[in-house]
């Protein structure tokens, strides 16, 4: 019988599980030893087990087609991804410290802009951002943290440094299907997690409630919080209502909540009105308010602004936060990491090439047929071309595009991101992962231990997002040294 | 407890109540067909008046005859009166809910609807549609099942009791409606030989043959039924029953205050009721009453604890 491993490539990128074919990087050789000791049939029944197991569990993700929106089972591939738990120590004190001076940067952007006056960006950046909120200026959220959950995708490049790739900071998803995934994993590799010291990551949902409940108005008697969905057609409404569920606070949906002449918020119970102190919304800042934002919003609740204007309701995160979470501002982190917290930067960011700079904005178009270009602002994986598998003709319409709206256009090289193995039709292959860690800012800073790797499941492709044919695999950190 | 969520489990009981019953209805029917000689006023059709779906009925379907009416009844997902849409705004509308509720409960009718969903098709045979209708049956008593024994018996749980017996107590009035044709001056004479018969098969709609039996101990007659079918205060399906059972629930939640009093009223037309020398005339007003008055009692039940009408629920 042939192996699993047959004609495993790892010269493709740098292989996160498998020096070569036949050799396992160190933290792996206990997962590999236990692969080598199944057989095919094993591992496709291991693979069904856990397809039934998300079935059951009814873990889905909604995607948007013109048939009406379909609930899709989550995709799922069940061999982890695993890392040093001695690299892992320093990619959580570099998350920690990136996203402690993206909040130095927001409070700062909507108080003194000492970082633009100081001459380290030019200020055409933020007034022509869409994400800045002139409506914020002037206010100090609690902790003066704005962004207080973070998603920061990493990539592995192929000399084996690990990149940021973006700082997701306004409604970052994904968290539930991390926690989803280790559920599955023990189901279906139960022997195996008995024996490898897993760093656990299930108390995500405690951190996060323990958060919320540091950054209420008033830190006395309870705190009432509730998570703010759009609702059921959200693409992240399973992860909602997870989340409020493993928290026990409330999945309320717009028209729920109520911001009376008090400017206090309330949600309508069968009880009647009941105060709440801390939302976690999860509705874009476009969406929040038709008071302040987009009139035509139904999604959002009238007034919720004025509300958190005055103190008396904490929203995380903050109004406004989304300022950072442009990929033109992530070319300046490292800058501001050595600006407010007089440190060098830990990760290292991807080379980025500012359309809205003359001479770079030459070099991009030049070199487009080499370079990944993609919106400053959108998220998903959309609106992107990545050069080298891209067409000529899609090439010259994409310079059109940059040369329209050049400000919101970056460029990068193309990484050769980091590999895994992952089930393919009953044989390992390598596919490209990226890892979204999750990082919590509110009194404490807190990061999870590892994080969602997402896959590209297509031969070839980059893309990881779940919308454009991406699965997931449980990331574990392991301690190398004990082997 | 929110509103909105009070709401959604109330039309999630409603709805699978209705599921519950349109099987039962369509399952008995059935049966008595094959009895009845051809002809006779108690056709397929008489199920669809009970829906009062006559119209929608006639701008779908040429003709009334077994094979569209089953269709219309039980697989039709554009009549939001069948018992596939009926399922499907239930599985919508605790896909919402699922915090609320043991996961079993979701896990059941997600089961259900998966089950209805790949057997559209093959209810246009009567073999199959018998085991169609079986299935749903039982998914719907093991759901009911499954929440009184897993479920803490909260505001959460009284929701659910007052949505289903809501829609219990308004079905069964409306299966009284069939009964009223038997009550009819100008019936035929085949009509009249069979109607013992007819009024037996009104009371297995209603599971409630052997119950009459044990409790009446007389000869299945018409006056009889009607009033144990409306007034007895034991059996499940009973008007006076149901409203009970709703009586319970609304004394417990909280905000109750403008309710007990309306309830009250309602009670008393049910125990004032007397069928035993009616008319057919009579009974229909008696009826129409009765359903006028659980609409309102629905509508007090929606602006006392829910959103706005009609707001959250997914139909």
């Amino acid at each position: 019988m042939k192996s699993i491993w047959e004609n495993y490539k790892t010269e493709v990128a740098y292989d996160e599980l498998m020096h070569s074919e036949f050799q396992p990087r160190q933290v792996s050789q206990r997962l590999c030893q236990y692969l080598n000791s199944l057989n095919k049939e094993d591992i496709e029944k291991r693979k069904i087990a856990a397809e039934l197991a998300i079935m059951e569990m009814g873990i889905s993700f909604t995607v948007y087609s013109d048939e009406g929106n379909i609930d899709r089972a989550w995709p799922f591939d069940i061999i982890p991804r695993i890392i040093d738990a001695k690299e892992w120590r320093m990619i959580e004190k570099g998350l920690k410290q990136r996203l402690t001076a993206l909040n130095c940067f927001i409070s700062d952007v909507y108080s003194e802009q000492a970082f633009i006056k100081d001459g380290k960006m030019p200020s055409e950046i933020i007034n022509s951002s869409k994400n800045f909120r002139k409506e914020c200026i002037g206010m100090q959220p609690r902790h003066n943290v704005w962004a207080n959950i973070c998603g920061t995708d990493l990539v592995r490049d192929k000399d084996g440094v690990m990149y940021v790739l973006e700082d997701n900071l306004r409604v970052p998803s994904g968290v539930s299907y991390m926690l989803e995934n280790r559920v599955i994993t023990k189901r279906v590799f139960p022997e195996l997690l008995q024996d490898i010291d897993i760093l656990p990551i299930d108390d995500y949902p405690t951190q996060l409630y323990d958060m919320l409940v540091s950054i209420a108005p008033h830190q006395n008697g309870q705190v009432t919080c509730v998570v703010l969905t759009p609702g059921i057609y959200n693409s992240a409404y399973f992860e909602h209502a997870y989340l409020a569920q493993q928290m026990g606070v409330q999945l309320v949906e717009g028209n729920d909540l109520v911001v009376k002449d008090d400017d206090c918020v309330y949600m309508r119970t069968i009880e009647g009105f009941e105060k709440v102190d801390v939302i976690y919304r999860r509705i874009d800042d476009d969406f929040l308010d038709p008071e302040v934002f987009r009139k035509d919003s139904t999604l959002g609740v009238k007034g919720l602004m004025r509300a958190w204007k005055a103190g008396n309701v904490a929203l995380a995160n903050a109004p406004g936060a989304g300022v950072a979470d442009d990929k033109v501002v992530y070319s300046y982190v490292p800058e501001m990491i050595r600006y407010y917290l007089h440190e060098e930067p830990i990760l290292p960011n991807v080379p980025t090439y500012l359309c809205s700079d003359k001479e770079q904005l030459a070099y991009v178009l030049e070199h487009l047929p080499e370079l990944v270009a993609k919106p400053a602002n959108e998220s998903g994986g959309y609106g992107m071309i990545v050069g080298p598998h891209a067409t000529a003709k899609e090439i010259a319409a994409f310079r059109e595009v940059i040369k329209k709206d050049p400000r919101n256009y970056i460029a990068q090289p193309t990484l050769a991101i980091s590999t895994a193995p992952t089930l393919c039709k009953g044989k390992l292959e390598p596919r490209h992962i990226d890892l979204r860690p999750f990082i919590l800012q509110g009194e404490d800073t807190f990061v999870t231990a590892g994080g969602l790797t997402r896959v590209a499941l297509k031969k070839g492709s980059l893309v990881v997002n779940s919308s454009q044919g991406g699965g997931s695999k449980d990331t574990w950190i392991i301690n190398g040294e004990e082997h | 407890m929110l509103s909105r969520s009070a709401e959604r489990l109330y039309w999630l009981a409603r709805y699978l109540e209705r599921t519950e019953n349109i099987a039962r209805l369509v399952s008995v029917h059935m049966n008595l067909l094959m009895d009845l000689p051809k002809g006779v006023e108690m056709g397929w059709l008489q199920l669809v008046r009970i829906n009062a779906a006559e119209q929608i009925f006639y701008e779908k379907y040429p003709a009334a005859n077994e094979r569209n009416i089953t269709r219309f009844l039980l697989t039709d997902s554009s009549y939001t009166g069948s018992l596939f849409s009926s399922l499907l705004a239930a599985r919508e509308n605790i896909r919402t809910s699922r915090d609320l509720l043991p996961d079993e409960a979701w896990e059941q009718v997600n089961e259900m609807y998966l089950f209805a969903k790949n057997n559209l098709d093959s209810i246009a045979n009567r073999r199959n549609r018998v085991l169609f209708l079986n299935e749903i049956l039982k998914g719907c008593q093991r759901f009911t099942g499954l929440l009184s024994g897993y479920m803490s018996h909260n505001n959460p749980y009284r929701f659910i009791g007052l949505g289903k017996h809501l829609e219990r107590a308004d079905m069964t009035t409306r299966i009284l409606d069939l009964a009223s044709l038997l009550l009819a001056e100008s019936r035929s004479d085949e009509l009249r030989h069979y109607e013992t018969m007819l009024w037996m098969n009104i009371l297995k709609a209603l599971n409630a043959l052997l119950m009459y039996r044990q409790h009446v101990r007389s000869r299945v007659n018409g006056g009889d039924v009607l009033n144990f079918l409306l007034l007895d205060n034991n059996l499940p399906r009973s008007v006076g029953c149901c409203l009970n059972e709703i009586s319970v629930c609304i004394n417990k939640l909280p905000n109750h205050d403008s309710l007990p009093q309306q309830l009250l009223l309602l009670q008393q037309t049910v125990q004032d009721i007397d069928t035993r020398e009616t008319t057919q005339l009579q009974l229909r007003e008696i009826l129409d009453d009765l359903q006028n008055k659980l609409g309102g009692l629905h509508s007090q039940i929606a602006a006392n604890w829910f959103l706005r009408e009609g707001v959250a629920h997914i139909e």
